[in-house]
């Protein structure tokens, strides 16, 4: 019998094997993070603790549009107002949003 | 005499600061579509009813929180100099984003006024704003412009004149209740602590609550514990730490002020960039964009410039080594000093303007590209593989660049953010085959390989790249293990470049290589000429056996000859070390000397069957070829890398790409010509690269902090 670990190793070997980690889908009034948004998705921001990009409008309560969100790629392109930013997938993973 | 009035421009990245510091000093700054294209402040001048009035145009900014060297920069001038007004810039078709950095300014109560810049793009967008009555909100004077169209310069003048003699208005931005109580509170402290206070106590409290570095060294420690009771109660109850909060409030306030005076007619929130993003960026098709841009990028550069370089190198030669030589001749200088002048200094001056055409080839081609706002979007596609071999998306400029020329490749590394970035691009950049190394790819494709050349030459550019890759993986595993930079990049909207904007930004990058990289390389290239055109005993005898008199790189081809005898090149082939020392000075040279060297043993005809004679192989050949792809930089690039990174960097290159080429084209031979020897040298080669990792590893170490992100 195999072990939890190896359990959950075999398991990540075969979603590789198939073609990449299963996403699960994100229902609206979900609140996740704005790394977990697929490309089209609207949010709003819940928590944002980084000044950096509060301070270049995403801002508690803002309306946040990913425009580009592919798996494997290091950022994402996301519409803030009439801004548009490359944001590290490092930082998205940060901020939280719930799905509209 | 009255005092000469400072003005300051201020503003977010890319609203056209400088395009309006341009018109009011008739200065010819360089503007571009590209976030940083100012990073350090520029100051000018312009008159008005004779008086004299000195702007400044500082960085591009999102805030004055200092988190950046040219944020820094601004902030630094704005505290310190004190300008007698501040012209801040607000991009009408960004309004809320712009405004935050206007509340900042407001908070600091400073004499400012406001400029509304891109109120045409605005207008496309179907923005309505009503100026007026966002005017009587912030209390500060403004006006609307179309910086990129003639306007009212002197209506502007005559703005900034009243301004310098109004008094600063209050406006004060009202926080959470909690907030203002806990403001209050510090305000009260520092006061009663006899604080030195800056920009008034509110604005110092406000710094305190947002922890800045900057402000907190300026306050006493005793004072800094109380009010940290205070800053940590704002964080207490809004569950966020202060920095966040204040800049939370701070969009509370503008999110107001934006929805009373600004109308939305469009019901698509898309604009027209946003539209050409989804075929641009697109998941399937901004791939092949991408490199089709690339592509015509680097045909730019290697093709529209390879006339222009064939013409300057006639022109150049025929003025400065050979009419200048004839004007000496008949001055009667002593023949040594004629010789430096025409062949060292001549010859110098003909190889810097060879550069120049496919440097200003590729400037036009990366200024179209920066001005139309593509940059940005090329950054991001090519973010993803790049980081694979630890380099940020942005530098995949430089190393394009490189295949033009390595010297403004090297340069181009400027545009990365941190110095580990800007090294590791530039110690990439040579890999990449320049323009100089195809004439002897084509030389020795043609002439060997005629069947298969285009595979051949092709797959000398794709090893290149390779070796790039792995020599990436390599430094990242060792010396450069720190992550690249995490980064927030705006992608601003496209632009139509315009022609002055990119003839402007061309000459501005054109100069400064002729001017100060050319400096350096001009006195490399002369102590390289005249060590390849002086004559010195030679200890190496003629074939008679006799002594003879021989060129000082001659000399070192001769003694360098025995070192390159396990990629295939024998005693009597020492031609070809020769050609490898002139290509130090400039890779073409190796053709040059090719020519020379071989066709002096024989007519012209004979050539490609002296030249096969002496390499003995088909495998001699490749080898050398791969040989001249990868050893050191020429000397101007060499130069470069000095003067970017210090003479550590430039050795370090010049000696891991010079037994890199050894290693490869070694491995090429040994492996192509099997021999008893061969085993020998694997085994030499393995051993090397083993050590040299473990070196890296050891260095990598040592250095951990010097080389950061």
């Amino acid at each position: 019998m195999l072990s939890r670990r190896n359990q959950v190793r075999l398991r990540n070997f075969g979603r590789r094997m198939r073609g990449g980690r299963r996403v699960c889908r994100v229902c609206p009034g979900d609140c996740v993070s704005l790394s977990e948004l697929p490309t089209g998705a609207k949010g709003r921001v819940l928590c944002n603790n980084d000044t950096k990009t509060i301070e270049r409008g995403l801002y508690e309560n803002s309306l946040v549009e990913v425009y580009r969100n592919e798996e494997g790629e290091p950022n994402l392109i996301v519409a803030v107002g009439d801004s548009r930013y490359v944001l590290d997938r490092r930082i998205a993973s940060l901020i939280r949003v719930k799905t509209l | 005499m009255s005092k000469m009035h400072v003005i300051a421009l201020v503003g977010n990245p890319n609203v056209g600061k400088t395009t309006l510091f341009n018109a009011l000093t008739g200065a010819r700054q360089t503007v571009g579509n590209w976030p940083g294209v100012t990073v350090e402040h520029k100051s000018g001048y312009f008159y008005h009813e004779h008086q004299k009035l000195e702007l400044i145009d500082l960085p591009g900014i999102y805030s004055l929180s200092a988190s950046s060297p040219d944020e820094q920069v601004s902030r630094d001038f704005i505290i310190n100099q004190k300008p007698d007004l501040i012209i801040n810039i607000v991009d009408a078709s960004n309004l809320e984003r712009n405004l935050y950095l206007t509340t900042q300014l407001m908070e600091m109560r400073v004499p400012m006024m406001i400029v509304f810049s891109m109120t045409d793009i605005a207008e496309q967008n179907e923005v309505e704003i009503d100026y007026q009555h966002l005017v009587s909100h912030l209390g500060f004077d403004a006006i609307p412009l179309q910086l990129n169209k003639k306007h009212d310069l002197e209506h502007l003048i005559g703005k900034i004149q009243e301004n310098l003699h109004r008094e600063v208005p209050i406006v004060e931005i009202k926080y959470d209740e909690i907030v203002e109580k806990e403001l209050a509170a510090i305000e009260q402290h520092l006061i009663n602590a006899g604080e030195s206070i800056i920009s008034g106590s509110r604005w110092t409290a406000l710094k305190l609550i947002e922890e800045d570095a900057q402000v907190q060294k300026q306050i006493s420690p005793q004072c800094l514990e109380e009010v940290s009771i205070h800053v940590r109660n704002v964080s207490k109850h809004r569950r966020q730490p202060g920095p966040a909060v204040i800049a939370d409030d701070r969009y509370g306030f503008i999110r107001g002020l934006v929805k009373d005076v600004v109308k939305r007619k469009r019901r698509s929130p898309y604009t027209f960039s946003d539209r050409v993003d989804q075929l641009v960026l697109n998941k399937v098709l901004g791939m092949p964009i991408f490199f089709l841009v690339m592509y015509l990028v680097f045909l730019v550069a290697v093709r529209f410039s390879q006339p222009f370089v064939d013409l300057i190198d006639t022109g150049f030669s025929w003025l400065f080594v050979e009419q200048f030589g004839l004007l000496l001749q008949n001055l009667n200088l002593p023949s040594w000093l004629s010789f430096i002048l025409t062949e060292g200094l001549g010859g110098g001056i003909t190889t810097i303007g060879t550069f120049i055409p496919p440097i200003f080839f590729i400037y036009v081609s990366l200024s179209i590209l920066e001005d139309s706002g593509y940059m940005a979007r090329a950054a991001f596609l090519s973010d993803k593989f790049m980081r694979k071999i630890g380099l940020p998306g942005k530098a995949f400029i430089p190393l394009l660049v490189g295949f033009g020329c390595t010297v403004p490749a090297i340069m181009a590394t400027r545009t990365l953010e941190s110095k580990r970035d800007r090294v590791f691009a530039s110690l990439l950049a040579p890999f990449m085959s320049c323009g100089a190394k195809l004439p002897v790819y084509t030389f020795l494709g043609m002439m060997f390989f005629a069947q298969r050349a285009d595979l051949l030459i092709f797959g000398l550019y794709l090893g290149g790249v390779v070796m790039a890759l792995l020599t990436g993986l390599l430094l990242r595993k060792t010396i450069f293990r720190t992550d690249p930079g995490n980064f927030v990049m705006e992608l601003p909207p496209y632009h139509v470049p315009t022609l002055n904007a990119i003839l402007l930004h061309t000459w501005h990058r054109l100069k400064d290589f002729v001017l100060r990289a050319g400096k350096t390389i001009l006195i490399v290239i002369v102590f390289i000429n005249i060590l390849q055109l002086i004559y010195v005993p030679s200890p190496f005898r003629n074939e008679e056996g006799k002594p003879q008199k021989e060129t000082v790189l001659q000399i070192g081809g001769k003694a360098l000859t025995p070192l390159l005898h396990p990629m295939g090149i024998e005693k009597e082939n020492w031609q070809a070390s020769v050609a490898l020392i002139s290509g130090l000075f400039a890779k073409e040279a190796i053709v040059g000397s090719l020519q020379s060297l071989y066709q002096a043993e024989g007519s012209e005809e004979k050539l490609e069957k002296t030249i096969g004679e002496r390499f003995g192989s088909l495998s001699a050949i490749l080898a050398y070829l791969f040989f001249v792809m990868l050893y050191s930089p020429c000397a101007a690039a060499l130069a470069m890398l000095w003067k970017e990174h210090g003479a550590g960097w430039m050795i370090f290159s010049f000696g891991y790409l010079t037994v890199l080429a050894w290693a490869v084209a070694t491995l090429i031979y040994q492996l192509s010509h099997w021999s008893s020897e061969s085993l020998l040298w694997i085994g030499v080669i393995l051993a090397l690269g083993l050590g040299f990792y473990q070196l890296l590893r050891i260095i990598g170490k040592k250095d951990r902090n010097v080389i950061k992100a």
